[in-house]
């Protein structure tokens, strides 16, 4: 066998790289999916395991705005809730079949994130403030509508059409598109010029990278998932009103977990949701009533200790894992 | 011989300070420009005028005889033209690797074959051990040796190097003045700013001095060298 340090070393080291990352993949993405695929059927707890595939999908297209491009959307509810309201308004309203309306929730999340796109030339803690004013604004938007449109205070509610299991697996579909997408990022040209721009804009910029069309890809494919998010959530409760869909905590919840987990990795929000969302259902099994005491306590000491995420701190400590875990 | 880069007329004020004050110069293919001056000079703004960063108020700027004055950064990149910068800027929480892939990711060339490119690239600059590291784990010389081997990665006619050997080791000193001088034999055009005269001196076929935003002196190390105005400048009278 040549040596590492020969040019064919190093082909052989990276060929063995990419194999071990890409078997890493499907074992985690295979794993995943079979976990979930037999919830279902082996009559699990379905509510659980459904919002557990809603914050690791949130929590991943939030990592593409935070962990890749560099941006902290405080305001990210506002394509979950746009996408609820979507589907609920194309399914109530127009008669749409919920299955052909989830894909305009997706639209509906991309149009939103080309209405915001101006704000991408924020930065920091001004980009974070616009971006919970206007989720502040969608809110706001919404509520004045007319009610026949919106439902008014009372919300949507999508009539006989719910299907918890049928929701289950889109909600999965999703999610499994959604790590698809990432994972194909994480490796692509994009993603690399994504991570170019949030390290340091200008010289990316300089060294031939469009910083302003890589910022809105990056920025529109984080606006995507949540917004479908919505919308199979929509679907799954059958009820949409702005107080929920609009609701700070789920932007709060999505970056917990992103943060929990480790920014810029594929694994960091799956792992940050799974570990959160259990915690939280343990909590709330053994202490009810001081569930979010808790869990904020817990949420204080994991920041403090692991401030690069679970993920993150797994790979400071040992940097020549990078390059075989997504 | 026809001009890799063009000067003419350049002027850039910020506010009620006019840092260039219509800045004329030219350099050749495989020539290597000093450009020298005292703190506030107008070096660094000239660069960032010349790469796009500031718009000039007045003037143009040609690389191959193609005019790209107020274009932006990136399609001033593409006409050719590769930067250092005076603080390393590389890209911090990726791998060296990754850095060296930012400059050629609209390159037609297939994913393996850069990847050797920018391998053979930092073996050519002694980092190709921590080429899985991140940047930000080099230390401040080697973040300038990486930002080096960043600019090389897309084979510029023109490369403009800022303060290469501020807070550098004077080993790495010379193996940097080395590798500056592979690239005018290789027939790039350098534009290179220093406070360190001797490798200035030692590295320009021309030297032009800036004071106040204007080009007081042009011409070889020896003109420059006993130029009153250049003296003056540095030295006062």
């Amino acid at each position: 066998m040549p040596p590492e340090s020969s040019g064919a070393g190093r082909s052989i080291e990276r060929a063995s790289a990419d194999r071990i990352y890409y078997t890493l993949a499907a074992v985690i993405g295979g794993t995943v999916g079979i976990y979930f695929l037999v919830v279902p059927v082996l009559d699990l707890n379905i509510a659980f395991h459904f919002y557990l595939m809603l914050w690791i999908t949130m929590a991943s297209a939030f990592n593409v705005a935070a962990g890749f491009s560099g941006y902290m959307p405080f305001g990210f509810v506002a394509f979950y809730g746009v996408g609820a309201f979507t589907t609920a308004i194309l399914v109530k309203s127009l008669g749409f079949p919920v299955l052909l309306a989830l894909p305009f929730s997706g639209v509906a999340g991309v149009i939103l994130g080309l209405l915001f796109a101006p704000t991408l030339r924020l930065s920091g803690i001004y980009f974070a403030i616009v971006s919970l004013a206007l989720a502040g604004i969608c809110r706001l938007v919404i509520s004045n509508m007319p009610d026949h449109i919106t439902g008014g205070s009372f919300g949507l509610q999508l009539g006989s059409r719910a299907e918890p299991v049928h929701s289950f697996y889109v909600m999965m579909a999703v999610m499994l598109l959604a790590l698809g997408t990432i994972l194909w990022l994480s490796r692509s040209r994009l993603g690399k010029a994504l991570r170019a721009v949030r390290d340091d804009a200008e010289a990316a910029d300089m060294m031939g990278v469009n910083v302003t069309r890589v910022r809105l890809y990056g920025w529109l494919i984080a606006a995507f998932f949540p917004a479908v998010c919505g919308g199979v959530e929509a679907w799954y409760t059958n009820v949409v009103d702005t107080e929920t869909a609009f609701n700070t905590l789920t932007t709060a919840k999505t970056v917990i977990y992103a943060v929990a987990g480790g920014l810029g990795t594929v694994t960091g929000p799956i792992v940050g949701s799974v570990v959160m969302v259990w915690l939280d259902e343990l909590i709330w099994r053994q202490f009810p009533l001081l569930n979010l005491l808790i869990l904020g306590v817990a949420t204080v000491m994991l920041v403090l200790f692991l401030p690069r995420g679970i993920v993150g701190t797994i790979l400071r400590r040992r940097p020549e894992w990078r390059r075989y875990i997504p | 011989m026809s001009a890799a880069i063009e000067v003419h007329g350049l002027r850039k004020r910020f506010g009620g300070l006019t840092a260039l004050d219509g800045v004329e110069l030219e350099a050749h293919p495989a020539e290597v420009l000093g450009i020298i001056g005292v703190n506030g000079a107008g070096k660094t703004t000239l660069m960032n005028c010349i790469c796009g960063i500031y718009r000039a108020d007045e003037g143009r700027v040609m690389i191959g005889g193609r005019d790209v004055t107020h274009r932006t950064p990136h399609e001033i990149a593409h006409h050719g033209v590769g930067r250092t910068f005076q603080i390393p800027r590389v890209f911090r929480k990726m791998s060296l690797i990754d850095n060296l892939l930012v400059p050629v990711l609209d390159r037609d060339e297939a994913d393996p074959a850069l990847i050797e490119r920018a391998e053979n690239t930092l073996e050519h600059m002694n980092l190709i051990e921590l080429r899985h590291n991140f940047a930000e784990e080099l230390s401040g010389g080697q973040q300038k040796l990486l930002e080096m081997a960043r600019m090389l990665m897309p084979d510029p006619t023109v490369v403009m190097l800022d303060e290469p050997f501020a807070g550098v080791h004077p080993t790495l000193c010379k193996f940097m003045i080395e590798r500056i001088e592979a690239m005018a034999a290789g027939g790039k055009t350098v534009l290179l700013i220093s406070h360190d005269l001797t490798s200035i001196y030692r590295l320009s076929h021309r030297v032009a001095a800036l004071n106040e935003g204007r080009v007081i002196a042009m011409g070889s190390v020896d003109e420059i060298r006993s130029n009153p105005a250049v003296v003056e400048a540095y030295l006062g009278n």
